[in-house]
């Protein structure tokens, strides 16, 4: 898997020739990331017939720019209306809707952009550098670490729930009771579903996310006219405010970096989803940060980490298709089938027969990231004007978008019934000051937890003690005792010292 | 000779007879005016997965017979493919256009276990099987089991982590029986999809794997087959010749294999039995098309698992796979 410079160089002259295939596929994602309900795997598998008539490295320069950018436009709408894209950009809304709030969206869009292009740009160039090591981590990390990895991302739930503990784990709970739904993992028995054929693959994520997130959001703005509140702040936007952002992303250039890794190591595992490593990301995030309580209230941080992660999971997830024939997630998968059909078998044997293939994947990512650079940044002053839009415009829109994206994904008219109740559900919460994203938190990682863990007691045979008997897996525990511990005996020693 | 005002040359009894020919020699599908729009296809299983890639691969070949009207997936996995299964009796015209795809062995299995709301085979019928693609005992490479005999001779002393697709799958009957027959402890670990199942035999979670042979042949030197749940083992040159298991240990454990293949609603037989013809006509000949061979071979498969099987071939396999289900429900279902 030796790669040499001479060959390197070929590869990003032939990549850079690509830029009639990268230029649409980035438009394509960049439209079909704001988009609740718009996977890149669906789009996809709708242009199948045209990727296969193309030759295969525009095809792939087409997907992986495509996937790339539906990655980093996930975190527009998180940002402009709380509503995220995508499950990966959910972490987003924590922060990124607050800065809009406080009248910063622009900047909370340029953090965005940056992070998720550094993130991008840091993980497929160090893959290339990086991929015989990174091939062989994907195989270290089994289910019990994972176990551990996803509890990482739960903690957050107590993060959350810091400014009302009993609220915070209440919602929480209820998330991991809503996360049961739907057939069990060992033996496909439905739980829970009341006899409902849509909830048998548990509860679907795009109308929970919508409903949760859109709907309620909405129906607040609908409240806030009809009551004469304030809306939030909103002007409009101004270069300055570009600059301002690409400043910010300067300062923090080291929370990106070592998100951007974070995001890679999950990427690579296989199954593991971008919104693992985004709320994994923003739970580390504010454990290391100097002020900690001011994650939640719009603090750059608190956008910069979940965006570089999730950007990170992109290079990280075509580690495993390329090096061992086993595609890292459901992107990956249809990638696989034009590769496929191509006559090129994805594995180890590929970067001895087509190495230009084998890398040029990661350098066509790299790539694509380059270019999106130019696209993305004159597209925060104008994406941010959203914010300056009037209710009575934007509700309908939001409402009419979300629902029909709430039916795309499965085409189920009972997912848009259903996004439609979490959105009650979503007002109530937030009305009642009840996290919304811990009820998220709960339903996105509480099936992936579930599913890891039985994995992991069947592997132990019912020993409890198998969760221990990794040696990564411990050094994992005691990291994750260490960042449940710090922020209280932080938070007394300040309590003590303001004494 | 002349009858009423129509007057019959030679040339128009000639030309006439040139039409019928080419009437007769145009696709079946032309002639009844079969398929008038393209096909959807229900697939129980995820996209990008086996059944995807399978479909795909056949249909380009089958497209060629039938007007050109292509084919239009929708995935709908979940519950072992009781998802997709109970959406395309229940919430799909039959009308012999809306067409599924599906492994037969495993989603019997389920049929079996879970007990969906639909019959079989009065609501669906699988009327054309791709494959035959056998189940069998895999490991790592660097494994220190060599042969079969050595996973049972461990076995009998602790018992193993089988990685296993699913629970209810054919692969997961056949260690199963072998435990049984061996008195040798097996612990199945469900992966939920052939290729998290093979990171957990490479990355050595599991001791050993439990899948259809095709997916372990497909990776090369990185596995090593051990043995075959079948009479005969079709891939012995591509497996360095792993032997049947029934033939090392001398037991009757039946033939388990997957098997693709596509289905219709048996109402649409019965209300269509023409455009029934024409699917079961023209799906036959796309075996002898070099183009299918060719897709299914750049798709990584070994063509040697590629075998025709028509309706009744198929329902006598699917009702097989109800019975064996049955009989391991108490390993294989959590309802004891």
């Amino acid at each position: 898997m030796e790669l040499d410079l001479a060959t390197l160089a070929e590869l990003f002259g032939r990549s850079f020739s690509l830029w009639w295939a990268i230029l649409p596929g980035i438009a394509l994602g960049l439209v079909v990331g704001v988009l609740p309900g718009f996977s890149p795997q669906n789009t996809l598998i709708i242009l199948l017939p045209v990727t296969l008539a193309m030759d295969t490295e525009a095809a792939l320069a087409f997907m992986i720019s495509l996937y790339c950018a539906n990655h980093l436009s996930g975190g527009i709408p998180a940002i402009l209306v709380n509503i995220p894209g995508s499950g990966g950009a959910a972490a987003t809304c924590i922060d990124g809707y607050q800065m809009t709030k406080k009248g910063q969206a622009q900047q909370a869009l340029v953090l965005s952009f940056v992070a998720s292009v550094a993130g991008g740009l840091i993980t497929s160039v160090a893959v290339l550098a990086l991929l015989p090591f990174l091939a062989q981590l994907g195989l270290v990390l089994r289910s019990v670490e994972m176990v551990v990895i996803i509890l990482f991302g739960l903690t957050l739930i107590a993060v959350l729930a810091a400014k009302d503990m009993l609220k915070g784990l209440i919602g929480g709970m209820f998330g991991l009771m809503l996360g049961a739904i739907g057939t069990d993992t060992v033996y496909s028995t439905p739980r829970a579903t009341f006899g409902f054929l849509e909830l048998y693959d548990g509860l679907p994520l795009v109308p929970v996310l919508i409903g949760l997130f859109a709907i309620s959001e909405a129906l607040v703005m609908l409240e806030e006219r009809f009551t004469g509140t304030p809306p939030a702040q909103s002007r409009a936007a101004q270069w300055k405010d570009t600059v301002e952002g690409l400043w910010m992303c300067v300062k923090y250039w080291w929370q990106i970096t070592w998100t951007a890794f974070l995001g890679l190591v999950v990427g690579v595992i296989p199954g593991a989803g971008a919104y693992i490593a985004s709320f994994v990301a923003y739970q580390q995030s504010r454990l290391f940060s100097k002020t900690p309580e001011l994650y939640g209230t719009g603090h750059p941080p608190g956008v910069i980490a979940p965006e570089s992660a999730n950007n990170g999971v992109t290079s990280g997830t075509l580690v495993p298709t390329m090096a061992i024939g086993v595609p890292g997630g459901s992107t990956a998968a249809v990638m696989m089938i034009v590769l496929q059909y191509q006559g090129i078998t994805v594995g180890p044997r590929l970067f001895q027969e087509s190495p230009a293939i084998a890398y040029g994947v990661f350098v066509m990512m790299t790539v694509a990231y380059i270019f999106m650079i130019p696209m993305v940044m004159p597209l925060a002053r104008y994406a941010s004007r959203v914010v300056t839009v009037p209710v009575h415009y934007i509700v309908p829109l939001i409402l009419a978008l979300t629902v029909v994206g709430a039916f795309a994904d499965r085409e189920y008219v009972f997912d848009m019934v259903l996004a439609l109740v979490f959105g009650v559900i979503g007002y109530i919460a937030v009305k009642s000051n009840y996290h919304v994203t811990s009820i998220l938190i709960g339903v996105l990682l509480g099936p992936i937890f579930e599913r890891y863990l039985l994995r992991s007691l069947r592997i132990g045979q019912g020993d409890i003690m198998v969760l221990f008997s990794s040696p990564i897996a411990n050094v994992l525990w005691a990291l994750l005792v260490i960042s449940v511990v710090l922020p209280i005996w932080r938070e007394r020693r300040l309590a003590r010292t303001a004494a | 000779m002349t009858f009423g005002t129509t007057t019959l040359t030679r040339r128009s009894i000639g030309a006439a007879a040139l039409g019928a020919g080419l009437a007769a020699m145009r696709p079946a599908a032309a002639q009844s005016g079969f398929p008038s729009r393209n096909f959807r296809v229900v697939i129980p299983t995820g996209q990008g997965g086996g059944a995807d890639r399978l479909a795909r691969s056949f249909d380009d070949g089958w497209t060629k017979h039938l007007n050109g009207r292509q084919f239009e997936y929708e995935f709908f996995p979940g519950a072992a493919g009781q998802v997709g299964y109970e959406l395309f009796v229940s919430r799909r015209d039959a009308d012999a256009h809306h067409l599924l795809f599906g492994n037969m062995g495993p989603e019997m299995i389920m049929y079996a276990l879970q007990r969906p709301r639909f019959r079989f085979p009065e609501d669906l019928t699988y009327f054309c099987r791709i494959d035959v693609d056998d189940s069998c005992v895999f490991v790592r490479a660097n494994s220190p089991f060599r042969r079969i005999e050595d996973v049972v001779a461990e076995a009998k002393r602790r018992p193993l982590n089988v990685a296993t697709s699913r629970i209810p799958h054919p692969a997961s009957i056949g260690i199963l029986a072998l435990g049984e027959h061996q008195n040798a402890r097996f612990n199945l670990v469900p992966y939920g999809g052939g290729n998290p199942t093979l990171v957990a035999v490479l990355n050595g979670e599991a001791d050993i794997g439990v899948l259809p042979i095709a997916l372990a042949v497909q990776q090369g030197e990185r596995m090593r087959t051990l043995g075959v749940f079948n009479r005969e083992n079709i891939l012995a040159a591509k497996t360095d010749n792993a032997p049947p298991i029934n033939a090392v240990f001398g037991s009757n454990i039946p033939d388990l294999y997957s098997s693709r293949a596509w289905a219709i609603h048996t109402r649409a037989i019965d209300r269509y039995p023409d455009r029934f013809r024409v699917l079961e006509e023209t799906s036959a000949r796309v075996f002898d098309d070099p183009a299918f061979r060719d897709a299914y071979d750049k798709q990584g498969l070994p063509i040697e698992t590629i075998r025709y099987g028509n309706r009744a071939t198929c329902t006598e396999y699917a009702l097989g796979m109800i019975d064996l289900a049955n009989r391991y429900r108490a390993q294989l279902s959590a309802q004891r």
